[in-house]
């Protein structure tokens, strides 16, 4: 049966079909032949104690006063009346075992040891025809008037019975194989047929490949059979994985703009503090128009002021045009990156660690907006969860053929339902949010992988994207 | 002397008598044993036919199996003739008288064969030694006593010097022995061998002949001495010399391959007295 695993099951159940159907026939078969041989036997065994009988009447007083020739006449003239010649070879001995006479008198001389012919001889009882040669030799003793007298052996010429089990054994085996043959090709057709819908549900299967494809209802089958149950709770389930999907990718646009709004506070709250700075220069030089100095220092206060909100003006910009524009990913991205998150660290008074530690070589092999995503994620989450004076810590360096990325955060540790999201395929719970699942679907992409450690009250999330080698170019 | 025509007178008048004496009796009862004429059906029908249209009334053939038995009937009257053979003849010589006897080859002689097996190397009686034999009758010249005769003339007994002896009750079962490898050899009537060897080649081509004896007396036909001169008994006698005129005697002497029959004088049967004296003496 191991043998037959990698067949389809079209073809498995088909050949199991007809190999318990040769079975079968071997075992019928053998049956017919065995009850063949038993039928054989018992005819046989009839006829040869009918000749016993016959040669026992009629030798019988012949053989008690050991008359020679009137018993070879008798057995000669037997034999010469007989059509059929079953009985091929007859010797008759006195009581002693000697030869008295026998039909060929020169294969059984007179006097001599009937012991000499008897060798493989059986007895009346358990005479039985064997699967080799064309005779069996019988001993049997002569009895007259109740008293032996003599012994008889005969042989029987059984080639025509040996000849025809050898024919019903050649028509059985035919017979079998034609039938066994036509069933099993039935039973092929037939189990193909029963099969086909099974087929096509793993061929739809196979062919969907991210997703699933229901079946159209044109292929369903008729009725309300076992099958069309299973195709319709197929295409439900197809309709479940749809509905999840849609619901996932609903949930992921909400994250961003939860993101965004997170941001949008950050980013207001940054150009708010530097507007009261501004807005009192502007007084400053309206009432202090006259001095020059006064002017001058409100003035350089005013330009410093306004560059920072063009730094974050820009940083805010890059992050939402980098989407569609495919640039690489450089050192000054995570410049934006610490721009943009250090509004909610300031906010909650976080320390912030900020190690970049790699060339721009290595970072050229990514495209700058799923990296920046991930990070942006990751450094949020880390703001969120360090709480108010915590400590936040992003790592960028080289690793062994990769691009490592640790974010680290001194919060209470990720839930169980948020570690599932992070590092888990199955499907994501309802709870919470999708940014962590952003971070492990988008690192997949990458062909990359994430870890999670804490230790020490130090949560540690390391995201590692495999390096191509050199000679492999930047990405295109 | 007799002349040939008052002999012919002679055997008319009586053939005229013996024909109304037939006519007075009821049936002629002939014995018959199967050493000669074993299960040949149709020479018997021939014989029946031939007597019967000679006598006139209805001739019953009384077949036995053996010489003794046939004998005995004679003796007692149950038949009134036989085709005996020369030594049982002589064994009653008193109480039987010669009818007729056949002529073989031209003359009224056969001879006793020593028959073996065709791949037999023996080439005398002295080489069968301690074989097994085949004798017809007890009571047979040919298939017994010229055998045993030569036997005593060497100081031995049949069933000493054979390992085994039987009996075949028939010439022609003498040579069925000899030939299917029964016995390794046996003592035949000459005539009956060779003509087996015309009629049935198969049955003698398996044996061969060792040696032949001297010409003896051919088995004749007898009856019984004190009933010779009775009329029924002498127009079978005539019968019988006649047989070869009528078409169903010729037909039968032709299937017995005989010439025809011929009046014979004891002193035919000598050679075989001889012997019987010799084997008496031995016993």
């Amino acid at each position: 049966m191991r043998g037959l695993q990698p067949l389809p099951l079209s073809l498995r159940v088909p050949l199991l079909t007809v190999a318990l159907m040769v079975l079968v026939g071997i075992i019928a078969s053998q049956q017919v032949l065995t009850t063949l041989r038993n039928v054989q036997n018992e005819r046989i065994r009839e006829l040869a104690q009918l000749q016993i009988e016959a040669l026992s009447v009629a030798l019988g007083p012949l053989v008690l006063r050991k008359n020679v020739w009137e018993v070879y006449d008798t057995l000669d003239r037997a034999t010469g009346e007989t059509h059929v010649q079953r009985l091929v070879f007859t010797a008759v001995a006195d009581e002693n075992g000697n030869i008295l006479a026998a039909t060929d008198p020169k294969r059984a001389p007179l006097d001599s040891p009937i012991k000499a012919l008897a060798q493989d001889a059986q007895n009346l009882e358990t005479l039985s025809i064997p699967d080799q040669g064309t005779d069996i030799r019988l001993l049997s003793d002569l009895t007259y008037q109740d008293r032996m007298v003599g012994q008889i052996l005969i042989e029987l010429d059984v080639s025509d019975l040996l000849a025809e089990r050898s024919k019903a054994a050649r028509l059985l085996l035919i017979g079998n194989a034609v039938a066994t043959g036509f069933l099993a090709l039935l039973g092929y057709f037939g189990m193909r047929r029963m099969l086909r819908p099974i087929t096509l549900l793993v061929s739809h299967m196979r062919n969907s490949g991210e997703r699933p494809e229901p079946i159209p209802q044109t292929d369903l089958p008729r009725g309300d059979t076992e099958m069309t149950r299973l195709f319709h709770s197929y295409n439900g389930m197809v309709g479940s994985i749809e509905a999840k999907a849609e619901a996932d990718k609903r949930l992921a646009n909400r994250e961003r703009f939860v993101s965004l709004g997170r941001l949008s506070a950050s980013l207001a709250h940054e150009i708010n503090n530097p507007l009261g700075g501004l807005l009192n220069a502007a007084d400053t030089i309206k009432t202090y128009a006259d001095r020059p100095e006064v002017v001058r220092e409100s003035a350089e206060l005013l330009t410093r002021g306004l560059g920072h909100l063009r730094d974050v003006a820009r940083a805010t910009l890059d992050q939402n045009r980098l989407d569609r524009s495919g640039a690489v990913l450089v050192p000054e991205d995570f410049d934006d990156l610490r721009l943009l998150i250090r509004p909610e660290v300031s906010r909650k008074s976080q320390d912030l660690d900020w190690r970049i530690e790699v060339d721009q070589k290595d970072l050229s092999q990514f495209a700058a907006a799923p990296v920046r995503q991930i990070v942006l994620n990751l450094l949020l989450n880390a703001t969120e969860a360090s709480g108010q004076g915590g400590k936040v810590g992003l790592q960028v360096y080289t690793g062994d053929n990769s691009l490592c990325i640790n974010v680290s955060d001194t919060g209470p540790g990720l839930s169980k339902a948020a570690c599932a999201r992070l590092l888990g395929n199955g499907p994501a719970s309802s709870e919470g949010g999708v940014g962590l699942r952003l971070v492990h679907d988008m690192t997949r992409e990458l062909q990359g992988f994430v870890r999670l450690n804490r230790a020490d009250g130090v949560t540690t999330i390391s995201i590692e994207l495999p390096l191509k080698p050199d000679n492999q170019g930047d990405l295109c | 002397m007799i002349s040939r025509r008052s002999m012919l007178a002679g055997a008319a008048a009586i053939a005229g008598f013996s024909a109304k004496s037939a006519r007075a009796m009821d049936v002629f009862r002939l014995g018959l044993t199967p050493v000669f004429l074993d299960n040949d059906a149709e020479v018997v029908d021939r014989l029946r036919g031939a007597f019967a249209d000679t006598l006139g009334i209805p001739v019953e053939l009384e077949q036995r199996r053996t010489y003794e038995e046939v004998t005995g009937l004679l003796l007692e009257g149950s038949v009134d003739a036989a085709w005996l053979c020369g030594y049982p003849y002589l064994q009653h010589r008193k109480s039987l008288e010669l009818m007729a006897v056949p002529v073989w080859n031209g003359r009224p002689l056969y001879q006793s064969y020593l028959i073996a097996g065709s791949d037999n190397t023996a080439t005398t009686l002295a080489d069968l030694r301690g074989g097994t034999h085949a004798f017809s009758d007890p009571d047979s010249n040919s298939g017994y006593l010229v055998t045993a005769s030569d036997l005593a003339r060497m100081q031995e007994r049949p069933d000493s010097f054979f390992k085994r002896t039987i009996f075949t009750f028939g010439h022609r079962n003498v040579v069925r022995a000899v030939g299917d490898g029964l016995v390794q050899s046996g003592s035949v009537d000459g005539y009956v061998w060779e003509a087996l060897t015309k009629t049935e080649p198969d049955l003698t081509k398996h044996t061969k002949v060792i040696s032949k004896s001297e010409w003896l007396g051919f088995p004749p036909f007898c009856t019984r001495a004190d009933r010779a001169g009775e009329p029924a008994i002498r127009a079978m006698r005539l019968a019988l010399l006649d047989m070869g005129k009528t078409a169903q005697g010729k037909a039968a002497l032709d299937l017995l391959q005989l010439d025809r029959m011929a009046a014979a004088q004891p002193s035919l049967y000598d050679g075989i007295a001889t012997r019987m004296r010799e084997l008496e003496n031995f016993l």
